[in-house]
């Protein structure tokens, strides 16, 4: 008899994750609050138009549009908010040479050490997503931009490779937070800056091993969530839904 | 054995039933049957290095030039700057760097294939030109590591990728393709460079016999007191058997796990299982052809150097790169048939885009520079040749296979699964650097021919003493001894 | 040896450096007391000497050794060092192909920058001290090195003389 078990292992459905997303593609207005709400929080740089229009926009979140069909007869999809989807089996971990992207245990993330990273930039090649933004050179920010920076995030340089890290500096706080009053993170406690800022609540953080969180609770109620690109076996833990 | 191979390939088919060649012509066609005087060819592989005219110097401070603002200040301005000024992006992380740096690493692939697999399988024809083809390897791997470098975001901390103890005890992930590259890498250098060196020792202590000055010293120095004693002959004769052999494995593996960086990923069109053999006949590909180039412009403007290498070389490394060219042929087939295949909407997407993007020139110009030139060129004998000619296929051959390397890298991250960031490349400051690691790897070329012998003497030497002519019945052959 | 003398003849080719071997040997002297130069690799059975001794391929075998130890440290070694094996894609801590590829690269180091030490160290290499030497080896010629006692001089000389060595000479020791 062959034994299956062998080949369960990197099935999706057997993934649990800790932290996860769940984000409602018909509720997204496309009005990139929470592309606005990431830089800020996550002192990401000014890049401006001429580089960001060669495709070196540094956005930890991009809101994904298409269309259909030619012009006139065009037909919009919905938006997709796009960011590091946190996969359980993360392609660009190995293949950085320098352990600048690892797998945290405790958190289930995949985290970039801005420090350790030398810019090989393989991670970035490798990301099916294509979420991951590189410091091309030192960019200036703007007045009063340049006032305005979140002590609780690194500063990065040029020659960086950075990423979403599902603001992890709140994950933390909130955990140290529960901890010194004695008691475990409440679903709800906190949320991400994405989340936090989106007007239309499309989109939905927390614990996705718990199955009383609002993002497990959201993702059995709709029943037919999207994980992107699961097919490659990343195991991501954001997971879509449209058209319902 | 040799003596048979010989024969069979030196001789033109068909030809020499109908005329008689005579000994003479035997002996004006191939080097190891027109045997100097030993003193005499010293002396003029010593004047092909002390010969110099005022149009070497002024290509050799053209080039000066050239390195100077193409590598070394276009690099400087980029470390200050940042890579915003190369046309890396998103998609494209990976751009002209890479590319040049599969291109010279492919470049190096033939000194070694000459000097070790050539060594082993004891073609006699490759006795006046292994350290030519050698020292393409040294170079051209000093280019490699110049381009990779470049194309690290924090150059500065490139030692961060080396295994070494450090206060926080942090090792490189040996789980990244990068960290095998590295080491794979820097193994082949180092023993390419040894490998340079040891069968160069008694041409450095013949040229310090014959030199005075600053030269006297220079080659005093490097030929570490060598006299040629048999215990010298002994333990040098062994480590150059052993080299010959292990180097090949490296070889063949330095470029398969430059191919591993591409085929390890999980993209549509790099994660191929035939991509590390189809690396290494592109790698040979590319190296022959330039083999050929350098072949060609040293016997063209050298002293003396029409003696050593003759059309009879030619003609032997045109009949390798056609053989290498149908390999590369027959690799690429198989990597596009299977891929076509497969149905993968991406990988469609991506071959689609190869043939009618906008780059689809360069994928056409690949084929017919890689595979219609070369089989149209190199099956004639008389074509293969002649220097020029092979000079040109050559030259196109390497155009094709760095085209190939840019369809591979950047023109292919062009297209991922997330059409949302499909986005063509553009070259920045990549084109004054990839012209300033050409120019390095000429200008170190053009210097190391005036300052090492070119031409490994004594191996031509016992050449020359292994080769006679026989007769079988009335046809004189050539025949060789195996002298070791 | 206080009275012993280091000759050295030069010939043209092999076979007259052969024969003056032979000769060498049946006026006395062992195959100890000659020595051979040449320009080209002449095999010791050319001129029927007894065979070199050579560490190299022992000495290559030692590097490569130590080039597989370094490689199992660092295979398997290393990712243990810090205080939790870093997990990076759900891959295992020592991931078994790529543990081959760094098997191979550092055995192979290993062994082929021993194997350029074994030269150094068998040949005594870099060594820049006076030495016996005549330079028309470099021009393909072949010399012998000897030591006789020195009222045999003359004997030892004409004989070689009569092999056709085209110059007996005593031996002296020069910069190279």
């Amino acid at each position: 008899m062959i034994d299956l078990k062998v080949t369960e292992i990197k099935m999706g459905e057997e993934h649990v994750g800790k932290w996860g997303m769940v984000i409602d593609q018909d509720m997204c207005t496309g009005c990139q609050a929470c592309v606005a709400a990431c830089a800020m929080e996550n002192n990401i740089t000014f890049v401006g138009e001429k580089d960001s229009g060669y495709g070196r926009s540094m956005h930890w979140i991009r809101i994904e549009r298409f269309w259909q069909g030619e012009y006139p007869e065009i037909k919009m999809t919905p938006n997709q908010p796009m960011m590091c989807q946190q996969c359980g089996s993360a392609t660009c971990e190995p293949v950085c040479p320098a352990f600048a992207t690892v797998h945290s245990q405790a958190e289930q993330l995949n985290l970039q050490v801005y420090n350790r990273c030398v810019g090989t930039r393989y991670c970035a090649n490798n990301c099916p997503y294509q979420v991951r933004s590189f410091n091309w050179r030192d960019y200036k920010r703007p007045e009063p931009l340049a006032n305005q920076f979140n002590p609780d995030v690194t500063v990065r340089r040029r020659g960086v490779m950075e990423k979403c890290t599902f603001c992890i500096q709140r994950i933390h706080k909130a955990e140290d937070k529960a901890k010194s009053e004695g008691r475990e993170v409440v679903d709800g406690e906190f949320t991400t800056a994405c989340a936090q800022a989106c007007p239309a609540t499309a989109i939905t953080f927390g614990r996705v091993d718990d199955p009383e969180s609002l993002v497990s609770q959201l993702a059995r109620r709709h029943g037919h969530g999207v994980k992107h690109l699961e097919e490659l076996g990343t195991l991501p833990n954001v997971t879509y839904f449209k058209g319902g | 054995m040799t003596g048979y191979n010989k024969k069979e390939e030196k001789a033109p088919a068909g030809v020499h039933h109908h005329e008689s060649h005579g000994e003479e012509h035997l002996r004006e066609q191939h080097l190891m049957l027109d045997p100097l005087p030993r003193g005499q060819m010293n002396e003029m592989v010593m004047e092909s290095m002390h010969e110099t005219s005022w149009k070497f110097w002024v290509v050799f401070a053209i080039l000066s030039v050239i390195v100077a603002y193409g590598l070394f200040f276009s690099w400087g301005k980029m470390i200050a700057e940042g890579l915003g000024i190369a046309g890396v992006n998103r998609p494209s992380y990976w751009g002209i760097f890479l590319v040049n740096t599969v291109f010279w690493i492919g470049i190096s692939h033939a000194g070694t294939f000459i000097s070790a697999i050539l060594r082993v399988f004891r073609a006699e024809f490759r006795r006046p030109f292994t350290r030519a083809a050698e020292l393409m390897t040294t170079f051209g791997l000093v280019q490699a590591g110049f381009s990779i470098f470049m194309h690290m975001g924090r150059v500065w901390l490139f030692y961060w990728l080396l295994p070494y103890p450090n206060e926080r005890m942090l090792w490189p992930n040996l789980h990244s393709p990068l960290s095998w590259d590295l080491i794979a890498i820097t193994t082949y250098l180092l023993s390419s460079t040894m490998y340079l060196f040891l069968p160069l020792i008694p041409d450095l202590a013949m040229a310090r016999d014959r030199s005075t000055g600053w030269r006297k010293t220079f080659y005093k120095v490097l030929a570490l007191g060598f006299r040629g004693t048999e215990g010298e002959w002994a333990h040098l004769r062994n480590a150059m058997n052993i080299f010959a052999w292990a180097i090949i494995p490296v070889m063949f593996s330095v470029h398969t796990i430059v191919s591993w960086d591409f085929a390890a990923a999980t993209r549509p069109g790099w994660n191929s299982s035939i991509f590390g053999p189809y690396f290494v006949i592109g790698a040979l590909h590319s190296g022959m052809g330039a083999v050929i180039m350098v072949l060609a412009v040293v016997r063209g403007t050298m002293k003396n150097m029409k003696y050593f290498i003759r059309p009879e070389h030619f003609d032997a490394i045109g009949k390798l790169m056609l053989l290498i060219s149908m390999g590369w042929a027959y690799f690429f087939f198989n990597d596009y048939m299977v891929q076509w295949y497969g149905g993968d909407k991406w990988t469609h997407q991506l071959l689609h885009f190869h043939e009618e993007g906008p780059m689809g020139w360069m994928w056409l110009s690949m084929l017919v520079f890689n595979i219609v030139i070369p089989w149209a060129v190199l099956w004639n004998r008389k074509w293969r040749s002649t220097p020029w000619i092979v000079f040109i296929v050559g030259l196109l051959i390497n155009v094709g296979m760095w085209f190939e390397r840019y369809i591979i890298i950047p023109v292919s991250l062009s297209i991922n699964r997330m059409p949302f960031t499909w986005r063509l490349y553009h070259p920045g400051i990549e084109i004054p650097l990839g012209i300033g690691t050409l120019a390095f790897f000429i200008l170190l070329y053009m210097a190391a021919s005036r300052l090492i012998p070119l031409v490994p003497v004594w191996e031509v030497q016992e050449g020359q003493m292994a080769h006679e002519l026989k007769k079988f019945g009335r046809e004189t052959v050539v025949s060789v001894s195996e002298l070791e | 040896m206080a009275d012993n003398i280091s000759l050295l003849a030069v010939f043209p080719d092999l076979t007259l450096a052969a024969d003056a071997i032979d000769q060498l040997r049946s006026l006395g002297l062992s195959d100890d007391h000659m020595n051979v130069i040449s320009g080209i690799p002449v095999t010791e059975a050319m001129l029927g000497r007894p065979n070199q001794w050579t560490n190299v391929p022992r000495i290559a075998g030692g590097g490569a050794a130590l080039g597989f130890l370094a490689a199992v440290l660092l295979t398997f070694v290393t990712p243990y060092m810090y205080p939790q094996p870093i997990q990076v894609g759900t891959q295992a801590t020592i991931p078994g192909p790529p543990t081959i590829v760094l098997l191979f690269e550092l055995t192979m180091l290993g062994m082929l920058l021993s194997t350029f030490l074994g030269v150094f160290l068998d040949s005594y290499f870099p060594n820049y001290r006076p030495m016996e030497y005549v330079k028309e080896v470099s021009d393909g010629k072949i010399a012998i090195f000897f030591t006789c006692p020195k009222e045999s001089k003359d004997k030892f000389t004409k004989a070689m003389t009569a092999l056709g060595a085209e110059k007996v000479e005593v031996a002296e020791v020069d910069h190279l």
